[in-house]
């Protein structure tokens, strides 16, 4: 395993990167939602509200100013490591967020355990059994499982496994009768985890699937594989010491390019499975025109991406000798 | 060029085929949806969740409207969608793609530069926030679609570019003289023509998953029918009548697997 | 607790792959307290009722505050805070006797510098429909000891104590509030009210607790130990939670679910009967009274004459709501008169009277084009109305935005043919009926007399109907109100709701109407007989 001379000269790379995309949706959020029709202010008045009470809460909020004077405040205050008050909540963004950032992230790393793997063996076992009748169905259902929505595919295991036959929940992250603590809680929420983490994998093992199968038929066909042979290892140290661990590198390089595509799906997931994930958070903050909150929710999105995309580069990275960080 | 393309066409295997197949079957539905659904997919037109049969192959939604009549004028809406704003993204992207494989130096830098930012955006949310602070319109769509869209074909066009750019006959071509739009035109696209119609085909497909999750969230056209919002509105019933949601994810699965394997067929074959 | 609330769920990224496989042994019921469950749609946020209207924040701070005075069901007055009160200065004054029994959660006593914090810091600051009702209207609040209030008014005014009630003026602790920031500040995470239930935890998008307050000073309330709002903003969700049994109640139910519910044995399916501040709703369609083709009361009147109330209450509303007859809801019963000029369903009348108005239909059958500006939770409202209006030869195009957009596109900046808005009556017709027909309330700002409406015989009857207390007094005032509107029908009211909501039988005791609706919840076998 050889890492790049400088790994911290690639991480600072990376960073540099990450400046202009987050300030370029920093600018592109706060102008648009700016621009767009709509007062915050309406969500809070509720059906009252006089003249007098709009007056004032818009200079309570600053929304009384200039677009640009507002958008240095918010850049200075956020500079300061301030993101403000949500207006639909009234909690600080920032605690909401990490608090929705939690839920998302479980369930993003729960499809993508499952993804992975699922997608894995099953590409990996159509490559070395060469049957051609496995190989077809295992095309055939990565083909109709990447095509299909989740909000679909999501509603269909929802009738089957939770209106049908009662056996998972629908919704929700936790019991809603019970508030569990210590190993109880966490058996809860994996059961609640279990229809939505399903229905995000169903894409990524279809492409996890397509990816892994075509790389261990190519490893298979490596003349350095061949040579292993020649030399007589076992078909079956060969393929688990070489093959598999050299169509990693593909599969986790395709699931850097499709950051932005899980992302979206969880945010259908979330939104189909009431999980209290960003997605959730980002769809009624911009229809309650809760400006702090869509803003840094954006800001928090855009970094993942960045993030992820650098993470699966050094996961590639680590697994092939071949590549260097660059 | 066209006969470049006409055997590439002969040459696709049998899943290009089915996709190309399925796809133009869809296409048909779609413009003739007027003859094959002749109610209104608006009005109501039978009881309030009637099971598939009789009068309602497709059975009726919570309102009494015919959900066959919006599977088959859905198809209009996600296909007018799917093929304007690919179109247009593919145009964006070869424009981008093209000027900085060609030019290089500076204006290949900051263009690409500007992709990658681009592509950085988290695409389906920006969508969601500009919708729904704009409304839905059809147009507003298909625009933020394609204006999200643009950069992969922008980055894939100007690869090909650079490959081309060294080869014999453009290196002549330069040296008589031609223009870069040109060259662009008359000798790099004709090549390419496989992996662009490829990414065409993919982006048809993503488009219409977009569309189809908005109106799924309740932010698509409502004065359009789409299988998208038929979803939506499923969920509400999922417990009385699967038909609402089984029909129109069939027809949306089977549209967006269309084009997937079209665009996988193509870019297998180049 | 919102802090704790943060470690865990990240805890859970590294157990769940442990879980996956392992564990899946099923929840483990803890019997002994007596837990009710009740669904909510939305986070409550914030937790200080006096300085917000929102429906997601109110059903749960009802139950830790208190008001003035309460609401029985037929929405009259009845000692809560005030054990009692007198009308004095001709209406002029109203003095309320505190009780003297009351402590905050945190046990200091509660006194009448309470009552004044609330009014002058944040009700006639922050509760924008309060403070819309009251600020030209009271002069000040007298405190002459720690247990009496007097609050004295410019004019008299009789709806007065509807005002007064949890939802509408809820009192807050002085003594925790002073410092802080009334909208975000310290206390607004951890309320201390005088309420049946205290405060326990909560945790945003998840759920928030409550549990008893053994020293209520409503003795013997209220019937349960733990008070459980489960944030489920999906519908579905909520209504199957329901069903198993994991909640025990949910505010609205969904109209495709009604008949299902119905008949479960497990499930009583119940009519909210009204209270203060959003309730008896009306949705009303609202044209431009500005602009053509509105601005022809024979236009109006064909179109009421086109629209199918009976059609949209069963399809749109699944039931939930009455066919409007008139300006009032029916709900507003001692205001209420159906005895008013009617607009029967009636396509060939409607085409009279829009024939009439010159209006004749063209070569393709269509007589004028009208844009309806409504929010996307109403589309399947508007498709309806378009189908509708087709029949008499009117074109409804449709302008679907969200709620926020849609508010300000009519109510703001008033450049739309024809909108829609559920108008709230409330307990009183002054609070929600006048606000949409006065001419003093013409705007611009949400929720105001959006038509544009103006009639100097009607600005007098309202201001007539407010002057005196007493309802037989009040009513002849608004049955003129009721049947001059009807005449000139402004407004095209469409459909009264009557929202349903839906508890487990295992409990009894709900009160069907907004404010304290848990206080008197018990399981149902330890329920009093009726």
């Amino acid at each position: 395993m050889t890492v790049s001379p400088s790994p911290w000269r690639w991480l600072l790379g990376r960073l540099v990167l990450a400046i202009p995309v987050v300030a370029g949706v920093t600018t592109l959020t706060f102008v648009l939602i700016h621009l767009a029709p709509g007062d915050p202010i309406i969500a809070l008045a509720g059906d009252g509200g006089s003249p007098a009470y709009y007056r004032e809460m818009h200079a309570k909020y600053g929304l009384d100013r200039s677009v640009p004077e507002q958008f240095v405040r918010y850049v200075a205050s956020v500079a300061r490591g301030d993101f403000g008050y949500s207006f639909m909540f009234q909690l600080p963004v920032l605690r909401l967020l990490l608090d929705h950032v939690a839920a998302s992230l479980v369930l993003g790393f729960a499809a993508l355990a499952i993804g992975v793997s699922v997608g894995f063996g099953a590409g990996a076992l159509c490559a070395i059994s060469r049957s051609r009748v496995l190989d077809a169905a295992v095309r055939s259902a990565a083909s109709l499982a990447y095509a299909a929505p989740v909000f679909w595919t999501g509603q269909l295991l929802i009738l089957i496994a939770a209106a049908k036959l009662g056996w998972l929940p629908a919704g929700g992250m936790t019991s809603a009768r019970e508030t569990f603590t210590g190993v109880a809680w966490f058996g809860d929420v994996a059961a609640h985890l279990m229809l939505p983490a399903l229905t995000l994998s169903l894409p990524l093992a279809a492409l996890v699937a397509n990816v892994s199968r075509a790389a261990v038929v190519d490893g298979l066909h490596d003349s350095y594989v061949r040579a292993m042979y020649a030399r007589g290892l076992s078909r079956t140290r060969v393929v688990v010491r070489h093959v598999i661990p050299n169509a990693a590198v593909p599969v986790a390089t395709l699931i850097g390019q499709h950051a932005a595509e899980i992302v979206a799906g969880a945010a259908l997931t979330e939104s189909l499975f009431g999980w209290p994930g960003v997605g959730y958070l980002v769809l009624h903050a911009s229809l309650h025109r809760d400006y702090p909150l869509v803003t840094a929710a954006f800001i928090v999105i855009s970094s993942a991406v960045v993030f992820f995309n650098g993470l699966t580069d050094a996961v590639v990275a680590w697994l092939d000798p071949r590549m260097r960080l660059t | 060029m066209t006969q470049q393309a006409l055997r590439s066409i002969g040459r696709l295997p049998a899943r290009a085929l089915a996709g190309a197949m399925l796809l133009a079957a869809m296409v048909v539905v779609a413009l003739s949806a007027a003859s094959l659904a002749s109610t209104d997919p608006f009005s109501v037109a039978g009881p309030a969740l009637a099971a598939p049969g009789g009068p309602h192959p497709f059975g009726t939604d919570d309102l009494g409207r015919d959900v066959y009549a919006g599977v088959i004028h859905g198809a209009w809406s996600s296909l007018l969608v799917g093929f304007a704003s690919a179109t247009c993204a593919t145009l964006i992207g070869l424009a981008v793609g093209g000027l900085a494989g060609i030019r290089g130096g500076m204006v290949d830098h900051s263009l690409m530069r500007a992709t990658e930012l681009a592509q950085a955006i988290p695409r389906f949310f920006l969508v969601v926030m500009v919708v729904s602070l704009f409304g839905g319109h059809l147009w507003l769509i298909i625009a933020v679609i394609a204006l999200t869209a643009w950069p992969s074909t922008a980055r894939i066009f100007r690869a090909q570019v650079l490959v081309t750019l060294g080869r014999d006959f453009v290196v002549a071509a330069r040296a008589s003289g031609s223009s870069d739009l040109g060259i662009l035109l008359r000798h790099v696209l004709p090549i390419t023509m496989a992996v662009v119609a490829a990414q065409v085909a993919s982006q048809v497909g993503a488009a219409i998953l977009a569309e189809a999750g908005l109106s799924f969230l309740g932010l698509g056209d409502p004065t359009v029918m789409s299988w998208g919002a038929l979803l939506g509105a499923a969920h509400q019933t999922i417990s009385e009548a699967w038909w609402i949601a089984v029909f129109p994810g069939v027809a949306l699965t089977l549209t967006v697997l269309a084009c997937n394997l079209l665009a996988d067929a193509l870019l297998r074959d180049r | 607790m919102i802090k704790g609330s943060v470690q865990p769920r990240l805890a859970v990224a590294a157990s769940v792959w442990l879980c996956l496989s392992g564990c899946s042994s099923g929840p483990v019921p803890t019997a002994d307290p007596i837990t009710l469950v009740v669904s909510q749609g939305g986070d409550p946020g914030a937790l200080n009722p006096a300085v917000t209207t929102s429906g997601n924040t109110h059903p749960v701070t009802d139950q830790i505050f208190n008001g003035l005075v309460g609401l029985s069901h037929d929405l009259s007055p009845i000692p809560e805070l005030a054990e009692r009160w007198a009308i004095e200065d001709d209406g002029r004054s109203y003095r309320f006797h505190l009780r003297k029994d009351v402590r905050w959660h945190d046990g200091v006593a509660f006194t009448s510098d309470d009552v004044k914090f609330s009014f002058e810091r944040a009700l006639l600051k922050y509760h924008s429909r309060t403070r819309a009702a009251l600020e030209g209207l009271l002069e000040r609040v007298d405190t002459p000891d720690p247990h009496t209030v007097v609050f004295r008014l410019k004019r008299p005014y009789g709806p007065l104590l509807q005002r007064l009630d949890v939802v509408e003026a809820s009192i807050i602790p002085r003594h925790q509030y002073q410092g802080h920031d009334l909208l975000s500040g310290e206390p607004t995470r951890r309320p201390i009210g005088t309420g049946p239930f205290r405060f326990t935890s909560y945790s945003p998008g998840d759920r928030l607790t409550l549990e008893r307050n053994p020293d209520y000073f409503r003795k013997g309330l209220p019937g349960v130990d733990r008070l459980v709002f489960r944030i489920l903003p999906n519908a579905v969700t909520a209504v199957s939670a329901l069903e198993k049994g994991d909640v025990d109640y949910i505010g609205s139910v969904p109209g495709p679910d009604v008949a299902r519910l119905r008949k479960s044995a497990d499930i009583a399916v119940v009519p909210s009967t009204g209270g203060s501040g959003g309730s008896a709703c009306q949705d009303v369609l609202i044209p431009n009274l500005t602009r053509p083709p509105f601005n022809d009361v024979r236009v109006r009147r064909a179109f009421a004459h086109a629209i199918d109330r009976r059609f949209i209450a069963e399809r749109v509303y699944f039931g939930q709501g009455q066919p409007a007859t008139g300006p009032i809801s029916h709900l507003l019963a001692w205001a209420y008169t159906p005895d008013v000029r009617q607009y029967p369903h009636d396509v060939a009348v409607a085409g009279g009277f829009l024939d009439a108005a010159g209006y004749r239909p063209k070569g393709n059958g269509e007589r004028f084009a009208i844009t309806f500006t409504h929010a996307s939770n109403h589309q399947r409202l508007a498709q309806v109305l378009r189908e509708q209006l087709k029949a008499v030869g009117i074109r409804l195009d449709l302008q679907t935005l969200d709620f926020n957009a849609q508010v300000e596109q009519i109510f703001v900046k008033k450049a739309f043919d024809l909108g829609l808005a559920s108008y709230c009556n409330g307990a009183d017709p002054d609070i929600g009926v006048r606000r949409v027909y006065v001419s003093s309330n013409i705007g611009p700002f949400p929720f105001s007399n959006g038509a544009s409406y103006r009639n100097a015989r009607i600005d007098a009857l309202f201001d007539q109907g407010t002057a005196v207390a007493d309802r037989a007094q009040r009513t002849p005032h608004y049955v003129e109100i009721q049947r001059l509107l009807a005449e000139e029908v402004p407004y095209f009211w469409l459909i009264d709701s009557e929202g349903l909501r839906a508890h487990r039988t295992a409990f009894s005791g709900f009160r069907l109407w907004t404010g304290a609706f848990v206080e008197e919840v018990r399981p149902a076998a330890a329920s009093p007989p009726r």
